[in-house]
Protein backbone atom coordinates (compact mmCIF):
# COMPACT_ATOMS: atom_id res chain seq x y z
CA UNK A 1 0.00 0.00 0.00
CA UNK A 2 2.69 2.48 0.98
CA UNK A 3 4.38 1.48 -2.34
CA UNK A 4 1.30 2.15 -4.60
CA UNK A 5 1.85 6.10 -2.73
CA UNK A 6 5.26 6.00 -2.49
CA UNK A 7 6.55 4.57 -5.71
CA UNK A 8 5.59 7.24 -8.46
CA UNK A 9 7.54 9.87 -6.67
CA UNK A 10 10.92 7.98 -7.05
CA UNK A 11 11.18 9.24 -10.21
CA UNK A 12 12.14 12.87 -9.99
CA UNK A 13 10.33 14.16 -13.24
CA UNK A 14 7.36 12.80 -10.96
CA UNK A 15 8.48 15.00 -8.10
CA UNK A 16 9.10 18.16 -9.85
CA UNK A 17 5.56 17.74 -11.62
CA UNK A 18 4.02 17.72 -8.35
CA UNK A 19 5.71 20.48 -7.47
CA UNK A 20 4.92 22.35 -10.61
CA UNK A 21 1.22 20.84 -10.45
CA UNK A 22 0.90 22.05 -6.62
CA UNK A 23 2.01 25.78 -7.54
CA UNK A 24 -0.32 26.36 -10.16
CA UNK A 25 -2.87 24.35 -8.13
CA UNK A 26 -2.51 27.04 -5.20
CA UNK A 27 -2.50 29.82 -7.78
CA UNK A 28 -5.57 29.14 -9.63
CA UNK A 29 -7.68 27.60 -6.31
CA UNK A 30 -6.84 31.63 -5.49
CA UNK A 31 -7.15 33.42 -8.51
CA UNK A 32 -10.26 31.15 -9.42
CA UNK A 33 -12.14 32.37 -6.39
CA UNK A 34 -12.41 35.86 -8.22
CA UNK A 35 -13.50 33.94 -11.60
CA UNK A 36 -16.43 32.21 -9.90
CA UNK A 37 -17.66 35.01 -7.76
CA UNK A 38 -17.47 37.15 -10.77
CA UNK A 39 -18.97 34.79 -13.41
CA UNK A 40 -15.50 35.21 -15.33
CA UNK A 41 -15.66 31.64 -16.40
CA UNK A 42 -16.00 32.45 -20.07
CA UNK A 43 -13.60 35.16 -19.72
CA UNK A 44 -10.72 33.08 -17.90
CA UNK A 45 -10.61 30.42 -20.91
CA UNK A 46 -11.02 33.32 -23.67
CA UNK A 47 -7.41 34.01 -21.64
CA UNK A 48 -6.65 30.79 -21.85
CA UNK A 49 -7.03 29.99 -25.36
CA UNK A 50 -5.89 34.05 -25.93
CA UNK A 51 -2.35 32.72 -25.58
CA UNK A 52 -1.87 30.19 -28.82
CA UNK A 53 -1.31 32.95 -31.07
CA UNK A 54 2.05 33.76 -29.32
CA UNK A 55 3.47 30.11 -28.09
CA UNK A 56 2.78 29.31 -32.15
CA UNK A 57 5.02 32.78 -32.94
CA UNK A 58 7.22 31.87 -30.27
CA UNK A 59 7.23 27.90 -32.01
CA UNK A 60 7.53 29.57 -35.44
CA UNK A 61 10.68 31.99 -34.50
CA UNK A 62 12.79 29.17 -32.13
CA UNK A 63 12.27 26.00 -33.55
CA UNK A 64 9.88 26.65 -36.87
CA UNK A 65 12.54 25.84 -39.42
CA UNK A 66 15.20 24.19 -37.89
CA UNK A 67 12.83 21.31 -36.60
CA UNK A 68 14.82 21.54 -32.98
CA UNK A 69 12.88 21.82 -29.86
CA UNK A 70 11.71 24.91 -29.19
CA UNK A 71 12.89 27.67 -26.90
CA UNK A 72 10.73 26.85 -23.28
CA UNK A 73 11.50 30.39 -22.47
CA UNK A 74 10.31 31.39 -25.64
CA UNK A 75 7.04 29.48 -25.28
CA UNK A 76 6.54 31.17 -21.75
CA UNK A 77 7.03 35.06 -23.19
CA UNK A 78 5.08 34.66 -26.77
CA UNK A 79 1.97 32.83 -24.30
CA UNK A 80 2.45 35.70 -21.52
CA UNK A 81 2.54 38.81 -24.47
CA UNK A 82 -0.49 37.16 -26.20
CA UNK A 83 -2.06 36.35 -22.92
CA UNK A 84 -1.67 40.25 -22.09
CA UNK A 85 -3.04 41.11 -25.12
CA UNK A 86 -6.02 39.34 -24.78
CA UNK A 87 -6.92 40.45 -21.81
CA UNK A 88 -6.02 44.64 -22.83
CA UNK A 89 -8.11 44.02 -26.06
CA UNK A 90 -11.26 42.33 -23.91
CA UNK A 91 -11.05 45.41 -21.36
CA UNK A 92 -10.95 47.77 -24.16
CA UNK A 93 -14.00 46.59 -25.33
CA UNK A 94 -15.93 46.57 -22.94
CA UNK A 95 -14.63 50.16 -21.74
CA UNK A 96 -15.44 51.41 -25.53
CA UNK A 97 -18.81 49.94 -25.74
CA UNK A 98 -20.30 48.83 -22.56
CA UNK A 99 -21.23 45.44 -24.09
CA UNK A 100 -21.04 42.42 -21.51
CA UNK A 101 -18.07 41.12 -20.55
CA UNK A 102 -18.35 38.16 -21.94
CA UNK A 103 -19.72 38.96 -25.51
CA UNK A 104 -15.83 41.25 -25.43
CA UNK A 105 -14.09 37.85 -24.36
CA UNK A 106 -15.48 35.71 -26.63
CA UNK A 107 -14.83 38.12 -29.99
CA UNK A 108 -11.26 38.87 -28.78
CA UNK A 109 -11.13 34.72 -27.72
CA UNK A 110 -11.79 33.62 -31.62
CA UNK A 111 -9.57 36.03 -32.79
CA UNK A 112 -6.54 34.96 -31.14
CA UNK A 113 -8.18 31.28 -31.50
CA UNK A 114 -8.29 31.49 -35.22
CA UNK A 115 -4.59 33.54 -35.34
CA UNK A 116 -2.84 30.78 -33.46
CA UNK A 117 -4.00 28.07 -35.83
CA UNK A 118 -3.46 30.25 -38.95
CA UNK A 119 0.31 30.82 -38.05
CA UNK A 120 0.19 27.24 -36.71
CA UNK A 121 -0.59 25.91 -40.10
CA UNK A 122 2.29 27.94 -41.31
CA UNK A 123 5.02 25.91 -39.17
CA UNK A 124 6.38 22.62 -40.07
CA UNK A 125 6.03 20.54 -36.70
CA UNK A 126 3.41 21.95 -34.83
CA UNK A 127 1.17 19.40 -34.56
CA UNK A 128 3.18 17.82 -32.33
CA UNK A 129 3.71 20.93 -29.60
CA UNK A 130 0.23 21.97 -30.03
CA UNK A 131 -1.21 18.87 -28.22
CA UNK A 132 1.49 20.03 -25.52
CA UNK A 133 -0.42 23.41 -25.52
CA UNK A 134 -4.25 22.10 -25.62
CA UNK A 135 -3.13 19.01 -22.90
CA UNK A 136 0.02 20.16 -21.09
CA UNK A 137 2.97 18.57 -20.28
CA UNK A 138 3.26 18.41 -17.01
CA UNK A 139 6.03 15.70 -16.44
CA UNK A 140 8.26 18.16 -18.95
CA UNK A 141 8.46 20.48 -16.58
CA UNK A 142 11.89 21.66 -15.97
CA UNK A 143 13.44 22.81 -12.50
CA UNK A 144 14.08 26.83 -13.77
CA UNK A 145 10.51 26.50 -14.84
CA UNK A 146 9.14 25.32 -11.31
CA UNK A 147 11.80 28.34 -10.02
CA UNK A 148 9.73 30.72 -12.42
CA UNK A 149 6.32 29.49 -11.68
CA UNK A 150 7.05 30.20 -8.11
CA UNK A 151 7.88 33.76 -7.84
CA UNK A 152 5.10 34.17 -10.63
CA UNK A 153 3.12 33.02 -8.25
CA UNK A 154 4.12 34.51 -5.23
CA UNK A 155 4.16 38.04 -7.24
CA UNK A 156 0.20 37.25 -7.91
CA UNK A 157 -0.54 36.33 -4.25
CA UNK A 158 0.73 39.76 -3.50
CA UNK A 159 -1.11 41.30 -5.78
CA UNK A 160 -4.21 39.49 -4.74
CA UNK A 161 -3.59 40.33 -1.08
CA UNK A 162 -2.97 44.06 -1.91
CA UNK A 163 -6.21 44.15 -4.26
CA UNK A 164 -8.09 42.52 -1.59
CA UNK A 165 -10.54 45.31 -0.52
CA UNK A 166 -11.25 46.79 -4.20
CA UNK A 167 -11.81 43.28 -5.49
CA UNK A 168 -14.26 42.36 -3.09
CA UNK A 169 -15.98 46.02 -3.19
CA UNK A 170 -16.12 45.77 -7.35
CA UNK A 171 -17.10 41.93 -6.98
CA UNK A 172 -20.17 43.34 -4.72
CA UNK A 173 -21.29 46.37 -6.44
CA UNK A 174 -19.74 47.99 -8.53
CA UNK A 175 -21.58 51.29 -8.19
CA UNK A 176 -21.05 51.16 -4.62
CA UNK A 177 -17.21 50.66 -5.10
CA UNK A 178 -16.98 53.52 -7.55
CA UNK A 179 -18.96 55.71 -4.88
CA UNK A 180 -15.93 55.25 -3.06
CA UNK A 181 -13.62 56.10 -5.48
CA UNK A 182 -12.36 53.06 -7.02
CA UNK A 183 -11.12 53.08 -10.47
CA UNK A 184 -13.92 50.20 -11.06
CA UNK A 185 -12.37 49.80 -15.48
CA UNK A 186 -8.97 50.42 -14.38
CA UNK A 187 -9.40 47.77 -11.69
CA UNK A 188 -11.20 44.94 -13.73
CA UNK A 189 -8.36 45.06 -15.92
CA UNK A 190 -5.86 44.44 -13.00
CA UNK A 191 -8.03 41.39 -12.41
CA UNK A 192 -8.22 40.30 -16.36
CA UNK A 193 -3.96 40.84 -16.26
CA UNK A 194 -4.10 38.18 -12.74
CA UNK A 195 -6.10 35.68 -14.62
CA UNK A 196 -4.43 36.17 -17.33
CA UNK A 197 -0.81 35.17 -15.42
CA UNK A 198 -2.63 32.64 -13.65
CA UNK A 199 -3.30 31.18 -17.00
CA UNK A 200 0.49 31.23 -18.07
CA UNK A 201 1.53 29.67 -15.49
CA UNK A 202 -0.95 27.18 -15.64
CA UNK A 203 -1.24 26.22 -19.21
CA UNK A 204 2.20 24.54 -19.34
CA UNK A 205 1.77 22.06 -16.30
CA UNK A 206 -2.65 21.08 -17.31
CA UNK A 207 -2.43 22.38 -20.79
CA UNK A 208 -4.87 25.53 -22.22
CA UNK A 209 -7.83 23.26 -22.28
CA UNK A 210 -7.81 22.36 -19.03
CA UNK A 211 -6.08 24.98 -16.39
CA UNK A 212 -9.76 25.96 -16.98
CA UNK A 213 -10.44 23.56 -14.85
CA UNK A 214 -8.40 24.33 -11.91
CA UNK A 215 -9.70 27.88 -11.83
CA UNK A 216 -13.65 26.69 -11.45
CA UNK A 217 -13.32 23.17 -9.84
CA UNK A 218 -11.99 24.11 -6.78
CA UNK A 219 -13.14 27.05 -5.81
CA UNK A 220 -16.78 25.92 -6.46
CA UNK A 221 -15.96 23.03 -4.20
CA UNK A 222 -14.82 25.83 -1.63
CA UNK A 223 -18.03 28.14 -2.29
CA UNK A 224 -20.02 25.29 -0.77
CA UNK A 225 -18.71 24.65 1.98
CA UNK A 226 -17.42 28.27 3.12
CA UNK A 227 -19.14 31.61 3.79
CA UNK A 228 -16.15 34.19 3.23
CA UNK A 229 -13.52 35.05 1.34
CA UNK A 230 -10.52 34.38 2.71
CA UNK A 231 -11.69 31.12 3.98
CA UNK A 232 -12.90 30.04 0.14
CA UNK A 233 -9.68 30.91 -0.80
CA UNK A 234 -8.12 29.00 1.79
CA UNK A 235 -9.94 25.53 1.00
CA UNK A 236 -9.89 26.45 -3.03
CA UNK A 237 -5.95 26.51 -2.87
CA UNK A 238 -5.80 23.54 -0.46
CA UNK A 239 -7.97 21.15 -2.46
CA UNK A 240 -6.28 22.37 -6.13
CA UNK A 241 -3.00 21.79 -4.45
CA UNK A 242 -3.78 18.46 -3.56
CA UNK A 243 -5.33 17.18 -7.05
CA UNK A 244 -1.48 17.61 -8.15
CA UNK A 245 -0.14 14.83 -6.23
CA UNK A 246 -3.34 13.13 -6.13
CA UNK A 247 -3.89 13.47 -10.17
CA UNK A 248 -0.29 12.25 -10.29
CA UNK A 249 -0.58 9.07 -8.61
CA UNK A 250 -3.49 8.07 -10.41
CA UNK A 251 -2.22 8.88 -13.61
CA UNK A 252 0.94 6.87 -12.87
CA UNK A 253 -1.39 3.81 -11.36
CA UNK A 254 -3.74 3.72 -14.08
CA UNK A 255 -1.55 4.92 -17.02
CA UNK A 256 -4.10 7.97 -17.97
CA UNK A 257 -2.74 11.80 -19.33
CA UNK A 258 -1.15 13.54 -16.16
CA UNK A 259 -2.86 16.96 -16.63
CA UNK A 260 -6.87 15.03 -17.52
CA UNK A 261 -5.93 13.45 -14.50
CA UNK A 262 -4.91 16.24 -11.68
CA UNK A 263 -7.93 18.06 -13.22
CA UNK A 264 -9.97 14.73 -12.95
CA UNK A 265 -8.74 15.21 -9.00
CA UNK A 266 -10.08 18.42 -8.88
CA UNK A 267 -13.75 18.07 -9.89
CA UNK A 268 -14.00 14.53 -7.69
CA UNK A 269 -13.44 16.84 -5.07
CA UNK A 270 -16.39 19.14 -5.83
CA UNK A 271 -18.70 15.87 -6.24
CA UNK A 272 -17.59 14.97 -3.18
CA UNK A 273 -18.73 18.67 -1.67
CA UNK A 274 -21.83 18.35 -3.62
CA UNK A 275 -22.95 15.54 -1.65
CA UNK A 276 -21.27 15.40 1.42
CA UNK A 277 -22.90 18.67 2.84
CA UNK A 278 -24.87 17.86 5.60
CA UNK A 279 -27.62 20.44 4.55
CA UNK A 280 -28.65 22.40 1.56
CA UNK A 281 -28.17 26.24 1.87
CA UNK B 1 -30.71 73.31 -13.32
CA UNK B 2 -29.00 74.65 -10.50
CA UNK B 3 -29.52 73.79 -6.48
CA UNK B 4 -27.89 73.78 -3.13
CA UNK B 5 -28.59 71.78 -0.48
CA UNK B 6 -28.21 73.01 3.00
CA UNK B 7 -25.79 70.72 5.47
CA UNK B 8 -28.13 69.10 7.96
CA UNK B 9 -31.33 69.20 5.66
CA UNK B 10 -33.47 66.16 4.51
CA UNK B 11 -34.49 66.22 1.25
CA UNK B 12 -36.81 64.69 -0.92
CA UNK B 13 -35.94 64.35 -4.78
CA UNK B 14 -39.44 64.04 -6.30
CA UNK B 15 -40.06 62.68 -9.82
CA UNK B 16 -41.47 60.65 -12.38
CA UNK B 17 -39.30 57.48 -13.80
CA UNK B 18 -37.33 58.43 -16.07
CA UNK B 19 -36.66 62.29 -14.96
CA UNK B 20 -33.32 61.90 -13.58
CA UNK B 21 -33.14 60.90 -10.06
CA UNK B 22 -31.27 58.16 -10.90
CA UNK B 23 -28.54 60.17 -13.49
CA UNK B 24 -28.35 62.82 -10.61
CA UNK B 25 -26.91 60.33 -8.21
CA UNK B 26 -24.84 58.90 -10.13
CA UNK B 27 -22.99 61.84 -11.36
CA UNK B 28 -22.73 63.61 -7.29
CA UNK B 29 -20.91 60.43 -6.77
CA UNK B 30 -18.67 60.31 -10.15
CA UNK B 31 -20.23 56.92 -11.74
CA UNK B 32 -21.48 59.01 -14.80
CA UNK B 33 -19.47 62.24 -15.86
CA UNK B 34 -22.13 65.09 -16.46
CA UNK B 35 -21.83 66.38 -19.95
CA UNK B 36 -21.36 70.27 -18.57
CA UNK B 37 -21.36 71.66 -15.32
CA UNK B 38 -20.48 70.22 -11.61
CA UNK B 39 -21.27 69.56 -8.20
CA UNK B 40 -19.79 70.26 -5.38
CA UNK B 41 -20.37 67.89 -2.38
CA UNK B 42 -19.12 69.70 0.50
CA UNK B 43 -16.61 68.25 2.94
CA UNK B 44 -17.06 64.53 4.50
CA UNK B 45 -18.16 60.68 2.68
CA UNK B 46 -20.72 60.17 0.48
CA UNK B 47 -22.51 57.27 0.91
CA UNK B 48 -24.75 56.24 -1.97
CA UNK B 49 -27.64 53.57 -1.45
CA UNK B 50 -28.38 52.23 -5.27
CA UNK B 51 -31.85 50.46 -5.94
CA UNK B 52 -31.27 47.01 -5.93
CA UNK B 53 -28.16 44.85 -6.20
CA UNK B 54 -28.74 41.58 -7.69
CA UNK B 55 -25.82 39.63 -6.17
CA UNK B 56 -25.40 35.36 -6.42
CA UNK B 57 -26.71 33.78 -3.66
CA UNK B 58 -23.26 31.78 -3.37
CA UNK B 59 -20.83 35.69 -2.80
CA UNK B 60 -18.41 34.54 -0.10
CA UNK B 61 -19.24 37.21 2.40
CA UNK B 62 -21.36 37.63 5.91
CA UNK B 63 -23.20 40.61 6.28
CA UNK B 64 -20.80 41.58 9.08
CA UNK B 65 -18.31 41.35 5.49
CA UNK B 66 -20.45 43.41 3.81
CA UNK B 67 -21.22 46.13 6.63
CA UNK B 68 -17.21 46.31 6.64
CA UNK B 69 -17.08 47.11 3.51
CA UNK B 70 -18.53 50.87 4.32
CA UNK B 71 -15.29 51.79 6.47
CA UNK B 72 -13.25 50.78 3.20
CA UNK B 73 -13.65 54.17 1.54
CA UNK B 74 -12.22 55.62 4.48
CA UNK B 75 -9.65 52.92 5.64
CA UNK B 76 -8.45 52.91 1.81
CA UNK B 77 -6.95 49.44 0.75
CA UNK B 78 -4.54 48.63 2.95
CA UNK B 79 -5.32 50.30 6.44
CA UNK B 80 -6.21 47.50 9.20
CA UNK B 81 -9.29 48.22 11.21
CA UNK B 82 -8.95 50.63 14.37
CA UNK B 83 -11.50 50.33 17.32
CA UNK B 84 -13.27 53.10 16.17
CA UNK B 85 -13.92 50.93 12.45
CA UNK B 86 -14.98 48.44 14.50
CA UNK B 87 -17.32 50.43 16.82
CA UNK B 88 -18.97 51.94 13.91
CA UNK B 89 -19.76 48.57 12.50
CA UNK B 90 -20.94 46.83 15.62
CA UNK B 91 -22.93 50.26 16.00
CA UNK B 92 -24.61 50.15 12.51
CA UNK B 93 -25.39 46.31 13.00
CA UNK B 94 -27.12 46.96 16.38
CA UNK B 95 -29.15 50.19 14.85
CA UNK B 96 -30.57 47.93 11.97
CA UNK B 97 -31.33 45.04 13.96
CA UNK B 98 -29.59 42.39 12.29
CA UNK B 99 -27.29 41.55 14.88
CA UNK B 100 -28.34 37.81 14.83
CA UNK B 101 -27.56 37.67 11.04
CA UNK B 102 -24.16 39.11 11.49
CA UNK B 103 -22.63 35.90 10.53
CA UNK B 104 -24.91 34.87 8.03
CA UNK B 105 -24.26 34.42 4.39
CA UNK B 106 -25.65 38.03 3.27
CA UNK B 107 -26.27 36.41 -0.66
CA UNK B 108 -28.52 33.81 1.65
CA UNK B 109 -30.96 37.24 3.34
CA UNK B 110 -34.40 37.69 2.10
CA UNK B 111 -34.72 41.16 0.25
CA UNK B 112 -35.68 43.37 3.30
CA UNK B 113 -32.70 41.72 5.65
CA UNK B 114 -30.33 42.35 2.47
CA UNK B 115 -32.09 45.93 2.77
CA UNK B 116 -31.09 46.37 6.07
CA UNK B 117 -27.59 44.95 5.98
CA UNK B 118 -27.15 47.73 3.17
CA UNK B 119 -28.43 50.34 4.86
CA UNK B 120 -26.18 48.97 7.80
CA UNK B 121 -22.89 49.54 5.62
CA UNK B 122 -24.53 53.00 4.16
CA UNK B 123 -24.43 53.63 8.58
CA UNK B 124 -21.16 52.47 9.01
CA UNK B 125 -19.81 54.73 6.32
CA UNK B 126 -20.36 57.61 8.81
CA UNK B 127 -20.68 60.39 5.80
CA UNK B 128 -21.71 63.48 5.95
CA UNK B 129 -24.15 62.82 2.61
CA UNK B 130 -26.08 60.30 1.97
CA UNK B 131 -28.02 59.65 -0.97
CA UNK B 132 -30.83 56.89 -1.32
CA UNK B 133 -32.51 55.99 -4.70
CA UNK B 134 -36.22 54.91 -4.29
CA UNK B 135 -35.10 53.17 -0.94
CA UNK B 136 -38.33 52.45 0.13
CA UNK B 137 -39.89 50.68 -3.28
CA UNK B 138 -40.58 47.21 -2.56
CA UNK B 139 -39.72 46.65 1.25
CA UNK B 140 -41.17 44.27 3.70
CA UNK B 141 -42.80 45.93 6.77
CA UNK B 142 -39.88 45.38 8.84
CA UNK B 143 -37.69 46.93 6.28
CA UNK B 144 -39.98 49.96 6.46
CA UNK B 145 -39.72 50.40 9.70
CA UNK B 146 -35.69 49.46 9.96
CA UNK B 147 -35.37 52.71 7.45
CA UNK B 148 -37.88 55.27 8.82
CA UNK B 149 -36.24 55.21 12.29
CA UNK B 150 -32.12 55.54 10.26
CA UNK B 151 -33.55 58.22 8.04
CA UNK B 152 -34.66 59.75 11.73
CA UNK B 153 -31.01 58.68 13.41
CA UNK B 154 -29.42 60.45 10.45
CA UNK B 155 -31.22 63.44 10.57
CA UNK B 156 -30.61 63.73 14.39
CA UNK B 157 -27.42 63.32 14.13
CA UNK B 158 -27.11 66.00 11.52
CA UNK B 159 -26.43 64.53 8.07
CA UNK B 160 -27.62 65.39 4.90
CA UNK B 161 -29.60 63.07 3.65
CA UNK B 162 -31.26 63.31 -0.17
CA UNK B 163 -33.88 60.56 -0.81
CA UNK B 164 -35.23 59.97 -4.62
CA UNK B 165 -38.52 59.09 -4.03
CA UNK B 166 -41.85 59.15 -6.17
CA UNK B 167 -43.77 59.21 -3.29
CA UNK B 168 -45.46 62.88 -2.72
CA UNK B 169 -47.29 62.17 0.31
CA UNK B 170 -43.88 61.17 1.88
CA UNK B 171 -41.86 64.08 0.37
CA UNK B 172 -44.66 66.90 1.71
CA UNK B 173 -44.73 65.51 5.01
CA UNK B 174 -41.54 63.68 6.04
CA UNK B 175 -38.52 66.23 4.53
CA UNK B 176 -37.47 69.97 4.94
CA UNK B 177 -36.97 70.25 1.59
CA UNK B 178 -38.44 69.14 -1.75
CA UNK B 179 -36.39 69.28 -5.51
CA UNK B 180 -38.76 68.73 -8.31
CA UNK B 181 -37.56 66.95 -11.30
CA UNK B 182 -38.78 66.28 -14.56
CA UNK B 183 -35.69 66.31 -17.12
CA UNK B 184 -34.30 69.66 -15.81
CA UNK B 185 -35.37 70.93 -12.46
CA UNK B 186 -38.80 72.04 -11.88
CA UNK B 187 -38.76 73.98 -8.50
CA UNK B 188 -36.85 73.48 -5.30
CA UNK B 189 -38.15 74.63 -1.81
CA UNK B 190 -39.80 73.59 1.72
CA UNK B 191 -42.90 71.22 0.64
CA UNK B 192 -44.85 73.71 1.55
CA UNK B 193 -43.87 75.92 -1.89
CA UNK B 194 -43.14 73.11 -3.96
CA UNK B 195 -46.25 70.53 -3.12
CA UNK B 196 -48.67 72.63 -4.56
CA UNK B 197 -50.51 71.71 -7.54
CA UNK B 198 -49.09 73.65 -10.49
CA UNK B 199 -45.59 72.53 -9.32
CA UNK B 200 -46.72 68.89 -9.04
CA UNK B 201 -48.46 68.90 -12.55
CA UNK B 202 -45.62 69.76 -14.00
CA UNK B 203 -43.19 67.50 -12.32
CA UNK B 204 -45.68 64.26 -13.25
CA UNK B 205 -46.12 65.82 -16.68
CA UNK B 206 -48.45 63.37 -18.28
CA UNK B 207 -49.68 61.97 -15.53
CA UNK B 208 -51.82 64.35 -14.13
CA UNK B 209 -55.33 62.18 -13.39
CA UNK B 210 -53.12 60.06 -10.71
CA UNK B 211 -51.32 63.31 -9.58
CA UNK B 212 -54.67 64.47 -9.39
CA UNK B 213 -55.94 62.31 -6.46
CA UNK B 214 -52.43 62.35 -5.15
CA UNK B 215 -52.85 66.03 -4.79
CA UNK B 216 -56.18 65.66 -2.72
CA UNK B 217 -54.36 62.81 -0.52
CA UNK B 218 -51.70 65.60 0.10
CA UNK B 219 -54.02 68.63 0.60
CA UNK B 220 -56.06 67.00 3.08
CA UNK B 221 -52.87 65.51 4.85
CA UNK B 222 -52.09 69.13 5.24
CA UNK B 223 -54.89 70.81 6.98
CA UNK B 224 -54.81 67.83 8.96
CA UNK B 225 -50.97 68.69 9.94
CA UNK B 226 -51.36 72.76 10.29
Amino acid sequence: MLEWLTDPFSAEFVRTGALAAAIVGVLCGVVGCYVVMRGMALVADSLAHGVLPGVAIAFALTAGTSGAEPDEWAIWAGALIAGLLTAGATSLIIQRSRVREETAAGVVFVFMLALGVAIASRVEGYSVDLTAFLFGDVLGVTDGEVALSAALTAAVLALVALFYRPFLMTSFDPQRAAALGMPVDRLHLVMLVIVTLAVVIGFRVVGALLVLGLLIAPPATAALVTRRLPSMMAVSAGIAALAAPVGLLLSWHLDIAAGASIVLAAVSAFVVALFARATPR
Amino acid sequence: MSFEVPAGASVALLGPNGAGKTTLFRSAVGLVRPDFGSIELGAGAVAFVPQRLDIEPSFPATVRDVVRMGRYGALGWLRPFGDRDRELVDRAIESLGIRALADRRFGDLSGGERQRALLAQATAQDARLLLLDEPFTGLDAPTHGALRATLGAWRSQGRTVIVATHDLQSASRDYDLVICLNRRLVAVGPPAETCTEEVLAETFAGRVVRVGELLIDTAHHHHGAG
